[in-house]
């Protein structure tokens, strides 16, 4: 008992998975709102999502702020003397900042009601978010003493996740409109049906022995298990998907269960993600 | 015909006219007295809690012939650190005469991605509160005592080594004794799969012992809540 156990500390901590998950929903929905230009269901839904986005991304930065130990040097991430552009961090602080102006801007033409500067905006932002889980992903993949985290498969993952709570997101904002919430549904339904296949990839190759595997236990047992496969992968993606194939998912009312279950499962994810493989790690 | 492999650029060992400085652990030669952890504590005013050196430890054998087998740690200085470069403000750079890791606290901002990266465990958060030291809240580690080394003393634990298992020095000298012991003994490195090529060599460390044990997966029920007690007493 206690041979070559050390009181090492997690590096990240629970508020990064909770910032993760915030910054998920507001380019989700960013990604709606950009949508609403090409897709005529959607824009009931365009100014709605775009504030919410916004709130969100405000919310997720704070967060990240009160997260370092040093809150009021967050700004020395902006300053070029001091940039590190090796580091995934860095482009990630530059691309919370730009998506942030952007989104600042196209809120203003959209109360403004100039249509076509406000649609080239939302094109730029929709690119802008789409680097926000991939940078997040980027964050957790390059840290190569990480066999669950160390796997080309979390960028995508982090984006599917984003659309897949974005979308479950904005059916709370669609407000009974019957065609959206069934557009949403299909939305839901491809990506929590893409999660479902990235995370049987990442337990098929990261379970399948050495090293990888012992780590893999972590996020498959106890609370990090609870979290991972009861929450995250059964409550959150798979039955979510069977409710939505039923009879009665098939219809606008019943999609805010699968809704409200793909939103929690999401928590689960990131948490047990996030956490899970560095906890055998501080043991080392 | 002439072939040039391409090296990291980034290398510092058996680079011509540069320093590369390393640490060889004898681990047979460590009785496990602790005082390299102790004098390192005092060179530093390292708070309760946190480590830059520490010594774990792990009984083996079968009784009656039992023993406690050490492995003295550190901060590896590795010539490809990941910290090095996952640093999203630079605070974390190599010195490039003498391979020292080190860092700006004055500029680190607390992201942890640098604790996140090491596969060694090597660096951890300062607490909020300190006796003397005003340097709080920023992440800290092993210097290989960057401020001895340039007056010819070598580190802190090193000096006070009473079994002289921790031995200092330049690995691009060839008749410095850290050279000679690389050369003449068979020496392992801390998960050498990380690509990392660290500059902590141990003489007689066994990888079995020294990667996760099944230790590892059994919560330690003892010292468990002495941590969490700890974390949450100090807000570490």
């Amino acid at each position: 008992m206690g041979d070559y156990v050390w009181f090492h500390d997690v590096s990240w901590h629970a508020s990064y998975a909770i910032y993760f998950f915030i910054i998920g929903i507001s380019v989700g929905l960013f990604f709606f709102s950009f949508l609403s230009w090409h897709k005529a269901v959607f824009e009931p839904l365009r100014e709605k999502a775009a504030y919410a986005s916004f709130i969100l991304l405000a919310l997720g930065g704070l967060l990240l702020i009160a997260d370092l130990s040093q809150p009021f040097r967050f700004l020395y991430v902006l300053n070029p003397a001091y940039l590190n552009f090796r580091s995934p961090l860095a482009w990630g602080a530059l691309n919370i900042v730009s998506f942030s102006a952007v989104s600042i801007a196209y809120l203003y033409m959209i109360r403004k009601g100039d249509a076509d500067n406000a649609k080239k905006l939302a094109a730029v932002g929709a690119l802008l978010a789409l680097g926000l889980p991939v940078y997040t992903g980027f964050d957790m993949t390059v840290h190569q003493s990480r066999p669950v985290w160390n796997t080309p498969l979390m960028p995508p993952l982090f984006v599917a996740m984003a659309v897949v709570s974005g979308a479950a997101a904005a059916s709370f904002l669609a407000a009974r409109d019957e065609a959206m919430l069934m557009m949403l549904r299909r939305y839901m339904l491809w990506s929590a049906g893409a999660v479902g296949v990235m995370l049987v990839s990442l337990l098929g190759t990261t379970a399948y022995g050495g090293s990888a595997q012992e780590l893999a236990y972590e996020i498959l047992t106890g609370t990090m298990g609870k979290l991972f496969v009861g929450l995250g992968m059964v409550a959150g993606t798979a039955l979510p998907i069977g409710l939505m194939l039923a009879p009665a998912g098939r219809k606008g009312s019943g999609l805010m269960i699968p809704a409200l279950l793909i939103l929690l499962g999401g928590i689960g994810l990131r948490i047990s993600l996030l956490m899970g493989p560095q906890i055998v790690q501080t043991l080392y | 015909m002439s072939e040039e492999r391409l090296v990291s650029p980034i290398e510092t060992r058996g680079v011509a006219g540069k320093k590369r400085y390393a640490m060889v652990v004898d681990t047979r030669r460590c009785i496990g007295c602790m005082a390299c952890q102790v004098a390192c504590k005092a060179e530093y005013d390292t708070p309760l809690g946190v480590n830059r050196t520490w010594v774990p430890y792990k009984v083996v054998g079968k009784y009656p012939t039992v023993k406690k087998q050490f492995l003295p740690r550190l901060c590896n200085h590795c010539d490809d650190a990941p910290c090095v470069r996952n640093c999203p403000v630079d605070v974390t750079y190599k010195v490039e005469d003498g391979g020292f890791i080190l860092q700006r606290y004055e500029r680190c901002i607390g992201c942890r991605t640098c604790m996140a990266s090491c596969p060694y465990n090597a660096r951890f958060m300062l607490p909020a509160h300190r006796t003397y030291t005003p340097i709080t809240n920023v992440v800290d580690k092993c210097t290989f005592c960057f401020h001895r080394v340039p007056q010819n003393l070598v580190p802190a634990c090193v000096q006070t080594c009473i079994g002289r298992s921790r031995v200092f020095g330049d690995l691009n000298a060839p008749t410095s004794e850290v050279s000679y012991l690389v050369a003449r003994n068979a020496t392992q490195v801390l998960r050498p799969e990380e690509g990392t090529k660290p500059q902590v060599y141990y003489i007689g460390a066994d990888r079995n012992q020294t990667e996760f044990g099944r230790d590892a997966y059994r919560r330690p029920d003892v010292m468990e809540p002495d941590r969490s007690a700890f974390n949450n007493f100090f807000k570490v």
